[in-house]
């Protein structure tokens, strides 16, 4: 979405190296003369209600049934990588530096706060497993899971695959991701495992045969699902 | 306060404000002239206090700065100046919430993600005593819950 002068964001414009532009009215610009709403970012911002969420995943799982997990995946994996490319241009700008130069945590944390900001949820990296291989995400107040309530099920397709493809890109590695603990199903929390794709398929392996976030935690800990 | 304000904005769409409703107003106009002279001396005496908490820290842990092979001083500063800034706006407008939302929260996830927070919070503990010697009575009492928030969002 290219920018015009009169959208682009001014307060950016006014403080380019302001860091904590996070709250509500730092972070969003509104354009009422033009109807748009842009993010700090010069990003195109669009305002959903719930009900659209709903729309879109009971559309998809009427037009396709089970497979409609999957293309939210699918959806998730493809602007994960676009992001990435995205986040390493302003990341460069904002801070100066090269994103592969930068302290892991604090690119993570720095690449996760416009999802904040657009209501995605808080979270929390794990990466006390990352030389096995594998990581954990722990999301709060997924805006998917929160909008569906307790269906019994994981839900957080379009956030693993945003996962997956977004840390595919950053570390040029293929990697996949699944949900292994669900707010909608009945937990406080979501929980995501992200690794390489053969540790991926055990999770989902071991999820179908009724294993919970805790028994996949343990069995990836003790060496099992492959590397 | 300026969150105070656009709460009672949404509150009283259509109708007046009850007494009740009102009274943030009469007990920051109470406040405001302290909350001013507090402000006031906080941006003369910003270089003092940040090199007093400095000086406090590095007696208490000489190694403070020292992170991986690096010294992290400059940036220690860099961010102290910039917490002490939002705090003092904080104080002037009575407004926490804005403060909470505008910096604390970013920034705990920065200083977390640095592994920092012991640092942030012997830097803010040190900011409460070295802070006595520039205001009075009044002007802590305001000033320091909004310190004590730092130090406890900061450092954990």
């Amino acid at each position: 979405m290219v920018m015009t002068t009169e959208t682009a964001h001014r307060l950016h414009q006014k403080f380019p190296k302001k860091h904590n532009h996070y709250a509500l009215r730092d972070f969003f610009q509104f354009n009422g003369d033009y109807g748009t709403i842009t993010d700090w970012n010069d990003t195109r911002n669009v305002l959903t209600s719930e009900d659209f969420i709903i729309g879109l995943l009971e559309g998809l799982q009427e037009e396709v049934g089970d497979a409609s997990s999957a293309i939210m995946y699918t959806i998730g994996l493809e602007w994960g990588k676009i992001d990435s490319l995205q986040f390493e241009a302003w990341f460069e700008r904002e801070f100066a530096m090269s994103p592969r130069r930068a302290n892991l945590m604090f690119l993570l944390e720095t690449w996760w706060w416009p999802y904040i900001s657009q209501g995605w949820g808080r979270w929390e990296v794990d990466m006390s497993d990352r030389k096995q291989g594998f990581m954990f995400i722990n999301l709060f107040d997924s805006a998917v899971a929160r909008t569906l309530g307790d269906v019994g099920k994981p839900v957080c397709h379009l956030y693993a695959g945003l996962f997956a493809g977004f840390f595919t890109e950053m570390v040029r590695k293929q990697l996949s991701c699944i949900e292994i603990q669900c707010y909608s199903m009945g937990e406080t929390y979501c929980k995501f495992l992200l690794g390489g794709r053969e540790r991926i398929d055990a999770a989902a392996f071991w999820m179908n045969e009724g294993a919970n976030a805790r028994d996949i935690e343990k069995r990836l800990r003790a060496g099992e699902g492959g590397q | 306060m300026l969150t105070d304000v656009e709460s009672l904005i949404q509150a009283t769409d259509g109708r007046y404000a009850s007494d009740q409703e009102l009274m943030f107003f009469q007990a920051y106009l109470t406040t405001v002239g302290t909350r001013l002279r507090a402000y006031q001396k906080i941006q003369a005496a910003e270089p003092q206090i940040i090199a007093q908490v400095m000086a406090r820290l590095k007696a208490q842990k000489p190694d403070i700065f020292q992170i991986g092979g690096q010294d992290l001083a400059a940036k220690w500063q860099r961010d102290t100046v910039r917490v002490l800034r939002y705090s003092a706006i904080a104080l002037l407008l009575d407004d926490p919430e804005r403060f909470q939302e505008n910096l604390l929260s970013w920034f705990q996830t920065i200083m977390r993600a640095f592994g920092a927070q012991e640092s942030c919070g012997l830097t803010y503990e040190a900011m409460q005593t070295v802070i006595t010697q520039f205001l009075n009575t009044e002007e802590l009492k305001l000033f320091l819950p909004i310190l004590e928030l730092s130090r406890v969002t900061l450092g954990q």
